[in-house]
């Protein structure tokens, strides 16, 4: 039995981990966004503002949970915890390090796309659970821009998918590395099997793996609904979109699965292309810097970092680019982005065949 | 009871409840988010049975694809219309339901008469396939297998499948197209 109160355990920690992480992303993401706009941002409780975030989740704690009248209440209130849940489940098959992972399924891509997809029908409850018209537009928004970004975001996994030949992600991970049971090249020529380094990252293991990047992290950002893809929660439009109705708890928790969503997608994204819990640092001549830096804790410490400077570039491209509009957002999906995400597939299938 | 034989009875038993759910109640709407349960306990039982990679695909196509689009056209059709559904009077048993109830009846006794007539615990081809060596344990990969089977042994089926989704999307294209001269 005893194996049973460590997945609680573990499913705790995550849960944990998760909260923390919202409540430094939020703290970060007023820092960044004072930096860029030229602003100081918080700075009065706690040294340079650091409590904050704590200041606020204790308020929102103390709140009163409002219901609408015209609410549908089951719904209305159900619909925070499935949007966060299915957030939370996908943290069950990430990969932290070399033998930490959760739950090491044979299927652990596919499960997270599959679980990611969940997200959308928790926001279309909430939108129809409030009963309010900017609740249920900012919903529909949603639903829209997270179905039609799946596609080139689902192309682009299955690009990787196709070089790496597995859908397990402890298995992608230690493709990218050192730890690797077959021949890893560089662009196709340069054999880095014992280098390791960023040289064996899949993202440099063929020319197109980095438009592919490229690709999946468009697709991710408007999967989370973030800025420049944030029009189902335009506040000069629809107030807050979705969540206009939320109080207290309920609020708190659609952030914390917002938070969770940017963390999730940028660590899928580490996972596929940079390397997951690898080292960056490649063995030059008797320097073994890559052995030195792959074990377990390692691991964390650079999926951490990684996962961390893409939330960074996240929050970066919030604060920088303008909002699109809804046709601007599904032409570059549909015209630009699909077709581009469809030819790096083709691409990946002729370098498997021909080149590996 | 083992721990399998548990989580089987609970997921059966969510399964079924949520199903009679959708099908009894009023409230279109709740009835979807009710049929979410039932696709993820069916999916479960999937699992179950160590098919995890239909249990995803079902939960990827129906709750992330068919089901969310029910919901759009719900949202679309406005609270009058569904308000109007909802409280239409009909009685359990009408004359209207009378081709419903035939083919339900029909399908029950289909089922008791399979399930009367089967000895599950002694088939015949199980009993070949496990001599043969021909199973799926709980630590194989199921993925393999599946991509080589539809490329070889079951590729006309797969190929015409593939020409009819074909014949929709163009279909739905050039219906949704309304512009000049169209």
């Amino acid at each position: 039995m005893n194996f049973y109160i460590t997945y609680f355990i573990i499913a705790i920690g995550l849960f944990g981990f998760s909260a923390l992480f919202a409540l430094f992303g939020v703290y970060a993401e007023r820092k960044v966004s004072a930096f860029i706009q030229d602003r100081l941002g918080p700075t009065e409780t706690g040294k340079y503002g650091s409590l904050q975030t704590f200041a606020d989740i204790l308020k929102m704690l103390q709140k009163e949970l409002i219901t609408p009248a015209a609410a549908d209440k089951i719904l209305f209130i159900l619909a925070p915890g499935i949007i966060f849940v299915a957030v939370y489940l996908g943290f069950a098959a990430l990969p932290w390090g070399p033998g930490l992972v959760p739950a090491n399924l044979n299927l652990g891509l596919y499960y997270i796309f599959a679980i990611i997809s969940i997200e959308t029908l928790g926001i279309l409850m909430a939108g129809w659970g409030s009963n309010n018209k900017y609740s249920i537009l900012g919903a529909m928004r949603s639903a829209a821009q997270i179905i039609s970004y799946e596609i080139p975001a689902g192309f682009a996994i299955i690009s990787v998918v196709m070089i790496a030949q597995t859908l397990n992600l402890q298995t992608i991970s230690a493709q990218q590395g050192i730890l690797s049971t077959e021949v890893v090249k560089f662009s196709g020529f340069w054999d880095v099997t014992h280098i390791g380094g960023f040289f064996a990252w899949n993202v440099f293991r063929a020319p197109h793996l980095l438009i592919v990047f490229v690709i999946y992290f468009i697709a991710s950002l408007a999967e989370s609904n973030r800025a420049p893809f944030d029009i189902p929660e335009a506040e000069s439009e629809l107030v807050a979109g979705f969540h206009t109705e939320y109080t207290g708890l309920r609020f708190a928790l659609v952030f914390l699965a917002e938070y969770s969503m940017m963390f999730l997608v940028s660590m899928v994204a580490v996972i596929l292309f940079l390397g997951a819990w690898n080292t960056p640092l490649p063995n030059i001549g008797p320097v073994h810097l890559a052995n030195w830096t792959t074990n377990a804790v390692w691991g964390i410490v650079w999926v951490t970092i990684k996962t961390l400077t893409l939330v960074g570039i996240q929050m970066w491209i919030r604060w920088t680019l303008p909002r699109f509009r809804v046709d601007q957002l599904m032409t570059l999906c549909w015209k630009v982005l699909t077709p581009l995400a469809f030819a790096c597939m083709l691409i990946s299938g002729i370098w498997r065949l021909w080149l590996m | 009871m083992s721990l399998a034989q548990i989580l089987f009875y609970l997921m059966a038993f969510i399964a079924i409840g949520s199903a009679v759910f959708v099908a009894g109640t009023k409230n279109l709407v709740r009835s979807i988010f009710m049929f979410f349960i039932t696709l993820f306990a069916l999916a479960g039982l999937y699992v179950l049975a160590l098919a995890d990679f239909v249990a995803i695909t079902q939960i990827v196509i129906y709750v992330g694809g068919i089901l969310v689009l029910i919901l759009f056209a719900f949202m679309l059709s406005g609270k009058e219309t569904l308000n109007a559904i909802g409280e239409q009077k009909s009685k359990f048993i009408n004359i209207n339901k009378l081709p419903a109830m035939l083919l339900a009846g029909l399908f029950l006794i289909v089922l008791v008469n399979m399930i009367l007539k089967v000895d599950a615990n002694n088939l015949e081809w199980v009993k070949k396939s496990i001599v043969r060596n021909n199973m799926i344990l709980p630590n194989s990969s199921m993925t393999e297998g599946i991509g080589i089977n539809l490329m070889t042994q079951y590729l006309l089926p797969f190929e015409a499948i593939s020409v009819l989704l074909m014949i929709a999307l163009i279909g739905s294209a050039h219906l949704s197209r309304k512009g000049k001269g169209a």
